[in-house]
């Protein structure tokens, strides 16, 4: 059906990255370049005093402390609209309120002399206070405020009880529904705070330019939301800062905002007034920039003795951290997670984000749906079983497909359900993993116990809807016809080593009729794009895909214009374009006059030689729908009841992401996507020891990811994708990344739950819990 | 507290001296000469001690040149290692392959290729951890270590060795020169088995059995332990206490004669109870597979 969409090509950046040619931030070198370190808060809540500078500046540094730096406060995240937007970050901070927040920070002409100017630093501490490492403790009275006054909008606010942000929503009638229900199930889960463990530690390279305007390399899932955030911060005009697109060796959230080391570094080049290159060191990274959220939630739900879900209530209690980034979007996408698995004819939520003097939390791949979706599959699990129903059979009964609205990201950005993959999904995946035989937990015996679970969910693709909403959402592309008909790709969107543009060219290649070769993927910047939110909620082939689709179209259509110039049509309209393998080039032709044929590199060259001017387009795309991709696991695992070590036996991965533009990568997502999620249900955790330092202090000797001896080789993971087309998406595709992973940690759990019949309330379910629930220290 | 900004894993965030000698004597020298000096064979472990500045010694003397301490000897009775032969250098010996299976196995699940490529047998001895894979096998085999200073040379049991979590009786201005391991006479059954979060990890625990039989009685047992105890251990009490029984007796009773020899602790990787727990069963694990082992390997022409 397709020429290009769907096939496989080499990725254009594969050769580069292989060869280890590929210049990411760290490889970036400017000359005259000063090195930078910062001087990092050894107390989790503290508040300086002096800060002697005097001896590393006589060794040549300089030096920017937090008098220097301005005075506003800020969120790293632009994404909820201006009055949403909870403000309690400094550039450089004179109270630090987490290990490792940024107080002051040197720049040299070496990297080793930057450390050593760095330990020349003398930075008296009035007062240390004893840090609040739990939310509940941060919330009683009495309790020291972490922050007391913090900005929304342009507005101060008071911050009562360490409650950063709250959310509430309820709809139905809750009690008559519970009335109606024949089984209610209330638990309370745990999800404890995870590192991203992104290949690449964050950095920047910051240059003012001959004419004082700057140049900034970082890592980002944003170019301009980053140059729009060094502009309200320091008060430069957006025309004056160009943020360029630099390979990301990964995000997963981790860069989803703008990295304070960005803003320290523009900091640090404004006063040295020389290029400045500040770069994270693993430990930097790790243990001392960002995790994910850590969740407290209580879910309650009931069902009908028919098998019909009746209600559901979450309260969500999330430990956030010293500051916000964009903790209150959170707690409503929690509520669109939690909305959007299954029909609940009435529900209850309410949310609350909690400071606590640890690193800050960000987005960690999935915002909040890995977690709702485990304690809801758990209940869900649970309530089946108490009917003595299938899970799978309940599942398909109650969940929100087809036909339904659906919320993703929260109430105000709904939907209705155009493409739904989960029947079929379900059907192939239980069939290949043999759900029918996987037993009852009460019958299985003997040391090592195998059990099947499983586990559904789905991502928003994008945040976008028909009506504006609370958060923003728009993409754009420049796709630019050369004179010898090659094509320019030119987009501010970010890819963070999955593939996404890789999926743009396909995508521009099928419109245009052209092959992917013949499109270069530009590496550009926030001067030469125009504005792309970030590359998050899964919307890279969704939302920018549609953009760069529909930038091809507007360039199709003065193809055709000036074709039918060229062949003396009597319009566009009367011309066909297709792909013609001989000439490795589209030819546009009228049906049936076989003379009446012309290249597509001929209409590029005949506009330039006569004159027609440039054959281009931009773009800017607001996707009306943020259509649910639907993900559906069945793990089968194997618990060692002598050490309570959890091994992964087979997994089968279903994705609806409707039409599958590059299946091998999409297949990969989910690999990855499956190792992710493993790794938050059984793997390490960021723990705190009672200073507040975290107890995973030598990075990652202290904590592990798995590594793929730890995880299914390919013969023992099937990927299956659903035969689905979305309307709105370009050629049909939906989004993926995020839903890749969500639903593991629930097929994980419910398949250990069938293999010892025993459910976890708290994730990681490493081996020590494993053995002591099943020595019965529960 | 260990201050965070003395922290630099990019950089080695100190200034030493470096050398790479190409004799032991030299190296004695150097290391007896300057004060403050250190060895340094594969780096592995003591380059992320530099970098977290948990050591800060003046000048480094780098053993990988020196011959004589890179070679795999085969001696009247015992095999001799020298301290700079790395792991990969272990596993892929024939001589460690047909006399010392046990060190064998444990040496292929230490750390990963690369880090295999560059660590030595004697760093991980000298590094002293607890998890160091190497121990648990090579006490089990009764190895000695040779200490060489200018002063001379002095021989003890590896089991001397260990002082302690990252402390060993090693003296100023003394190398690591040599493991010595004695032929183990008897037919005999081995297994290692570790423990760790993942497949590249040091162990939350490890076992390593050396097992003889006659008939279905245990004629001799070697159980040696990682991770369980401020050192590398033998539960010696439990050997003899086992020698001399059935074979399923002596599975039954290994379990809690190893728990009182061994005194694990919490920490970032596992905690006590784990650890207690998982020592007993893969000791029980471990003598299962010694006597697979044991009767295949008297099975093989
Ligand atoms: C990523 C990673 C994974 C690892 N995984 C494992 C693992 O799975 N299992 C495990 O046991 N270890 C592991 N290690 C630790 C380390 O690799 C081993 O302990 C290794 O054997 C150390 O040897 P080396 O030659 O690198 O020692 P070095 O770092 O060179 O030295 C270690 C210490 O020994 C001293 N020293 C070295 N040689 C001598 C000598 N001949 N005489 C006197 N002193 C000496 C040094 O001064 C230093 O104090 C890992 C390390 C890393 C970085």
């Amino acid at each position: 059906m397709f020429d290009f969409v769907g096939k496989r090509f080499p990725r254009h950046d594969g050769f580069v990255k292989a060869a280890g040619l590929a210049e990411f931030t760290f490889d970036v070198e400017v000359p005259g370049m000063l090195y930078g370190r910062i001087f990092k808060s050894p107390y989790a809540f503290a508040r300086v005093g002096r800060i002697d500078t005097s001896l590393a500046e006589s060794m040549g540094a300089v030096v920017l402390t937090p008098d220097e730096v301005p005075d506003a406060l800020f969120n790293p995240r632009l994404l909820s609209l201006e009055e949403d937007t909870f403000k309690d970050w400094r550039v450089l901070t004179k109270t630090p309120r987490y290990v490792g927040e940024p107080i002051a920070v040197v720049a040299a002409p070496t990297e080793d002399a930057a450390q050593r100017a760095l330990e020349a630093l003398r930075v008296e501490f009035e007062e240390v206070y004893e840090p609040l490492l739990d939310p509940f403790e941060a919330m009683s009275p009495g309790a020291r405020p972490i922050h007391e006054r913090i900005v929304r909008g342009r507005r101060w606010v008071e911050v009562r009880n360490n409650v950063a942000a709250e959310y509430g929503y309820s709809e139905g009638d809750l009690e008559t529904e519970e009335r109606r229900s024949s089984v209610v199930v209330e638990r309370r889960f745990h999800a404890s705070r995870r590192y991203h463990a992104q290949l690449e530690p964050k950095g920047a390279v910051c240059k003012i330019e001959p004419d004082g305007s700057l140049t900034v390399w970082t890592t980002t899932q944003t170019i301009h939301n980053t140059k729009i955030l060094i502009s309200q911060v320091y008060g430069i005009p957006m025309n004056r800062i160009d943020v360029r697109k630099v390979p990301l060796g990964g995000g997963f959230g981790s860069s989803i905002h703008t990295n304070l080391v960005t803003l320290i570094a523009v900091g640090l080049c404004l006063k040295a007034g020389r290029p400045v290159k500040l770069v994270l060191t693993r430990e930097d990274d790790m243990v001392h920039d960002h995790v994910g959220f850590e969740f407290y939630m209580r879910v309650r739900a009931g069902a009908t003795r028919e098998g019909e879900i009746t209600f559901g209530e979450l309260e969500n209690t999330v430990d956030i951290g010293a500051h916000q980034v964009q903790a209150y979007p959170l707690l409503g996408a929690s509520l669109g997670w939690f909305v959007s698995l299954y029909k609940w004819r009435a529900l209850r939520y309410y949310g609350r984000a909690v400071y606590t003097n640890k690193v800050p939390s960000c987005a960690i791949r999935g915002y909040g749906a890995p977690e709702v979706t485990w304690a809801v599959e758990t209940v869900v699990d649970e309530i089946a079983e108490e009917l003595k129903v299938d899970p799978v059979e309940f599942r398909l009964r109650n969940y929100r497909g087809r036909g339904e609205i659906f919320w993703g990201q929260g109430p105000t950005v709904r939907s209705v359900i155009r493409s739904d993959g989960v029947p079929e999904l379900m059907a192939k995946c239980s069939e290949l993993i043999g759900w029918k035989t996987r037993g009852d937990p009460r019958s299985k015996s003997g040391r090592f116990r195998r059990g099947i679970g499983v586990g559904r969910g789905f991502h928003t693709s994008g945040a976008g809807g028909p009506l504006s909403g609370a958060v923003i959402d728009y993409s754009g592309a420049i796709v630019k016809l050369n004179e010898d008909g090659t094509v320019d790709y030119i987009t501010a969107l970010q890819d963070h080593g999955g593939g996404t543009l890789d999926a743009h060219a396909k995508i521009i290649a099928e419109e245009l009729k052209v092959p992917p070769s013949r499109i270069r993927i530009v590496w550009s910047g926030t001067s030469t794009t125009v504005y792309d939110v970030c590359t998050h909620a899964s919307r890279g082939v969704f939302v920018g895909g549609e953009a760069a689709r529909r930038a091809a179209a507007e360039v199709k259509r003065k193809v055709l214009e000036y074709a039918a110039r060229i062949l003396d049509a009597v319009s566009p309209e009367a011309l066909r374009i297709e792909y013609d393998r001989e000439l490795n080039d589209a030819v546009i032709f009228v049906e049936g006059a076989p003379e009446k044929r012309v290249s597509l590199s001929e209409v590029a060259r005949t506009a330039w030689q006569r004159n027609w001017g440039s054959i281009s387009a931009s773009v800017s795309y607001r996707a009306t729908v943020a259509p649910p991709s639907f993900t559906v696991y069945f793990v089968e695992v194997e618990v060692d009841t002598e050490t309570g070590i959890v091994r992964p036996v087979r997994v089968v991965a279903g994705a609806d992401v409707g039409t599958v533009v590059s299946p091998e990568l999409a297949a990969g997502q989910l690999h990855g996507g499956f190792s992710i999620g493993w790794s938050w249900a059984t793997g390490d955790e960021v723990a705190y020891l009672r200073d507040g330092v975290p107890a995973h202090r030598l990075s990652m000797t202290d904590y592990k990811i798995p590594t793929v001896l730890d995880l299914p080789d390919d013969e023992r993971f099937t990927v299956v994708f659903a035969s689905t087309y979305e309307p709105f998406g370009p050629f049909g595709a939906k989004g993926l990344g995020e839903s890749a992973s969500n639903p593991v940690i629930a097929a994980v759990a419910n398949a250990i739950y069938n293999a010892i019949g025993v459910r976890f309330y708290e994730i990681p379910m490493t081996p020590e819990k494993v053995l002591r629930a099943l020595r019965g220290g529960g | 507290m260990l201050s965070i900004n003395l922290v630099n894993t990019y950089r080695i965030p100190q200034t030493f001296e470096y050398y790479r000698p190409e004799s032991l004597r030299e190296a004695l020298v150097l290391l007896s000469t300057i004060e403050g000096a250190k060895v340094v064979a594969g780096g592995t472990d003591l380059l992320v001690d530099l970098k977290f500045r948990r050591v800060t010694p003046r000048a480094l003397i780098d053993i990988t040149g020196i011959g004589e301490l890179r070679s795999i000897g085969v001696g009247d009775g015992y095999v001799e290692i020298g301290s700079a032969v790395t792991i990969q250098e272990l596993v892929e010996s024939e001589v460690v392959g047909r006399h010392l299976p046990l060190l064998a196995e444990a040496a292929e699940l230490l750390g990963s290729w690369q880090i295999r490529n560059l660590a030595t047998v004697g760093g991980n001895l000298c590094n002293a951890s607890p998890a160091a894979d190497t121990a648990p096998p090579l006490l089990a085999y009764d190895a000695e270590v040779e200490l060489v200073s200018l002063g001379g040379s002095r021989r003890i049991p590896l089991e001397r060795f260990f002082a302690g979590p990252k402390k060993t009786v090693l003296e100023r201005g003394e190398v690591l020169r040599s493991i010595r391991v004695p032929l183990y006479r008897r037919r005999a059954g081995w297994s290692f088995i570790k423990i760790a979060r993942t497949s590249f990890d040091l162990a939350k625990v490890s076992a390593a059995v050396l097992l003889s039989l006659e008939g279905d009685t245990v004629a001799d047992v070697r159980i040696a332990l990682g991770s369980v105890a401020p050192t590398p251990v033998r539960a010696r009490a439990a050997e003899e206490s086992l020698t001399g029984t059935g074979f399923e007796e002596a599975v039954a009773l290994a379990p809690e004669l190893v728990a009182r020899e061994i005194a694990p602790i919490d920490d970032v990787r596992s905690t006590a109870w784990y650890r207690l727990e998982v020592a007993k069963t893969i000791v029980k694990d471990a003598m299962r597979r010694a006597y697979e082992r044991f009767l295949r390997v008297g099975a093989a022409p």
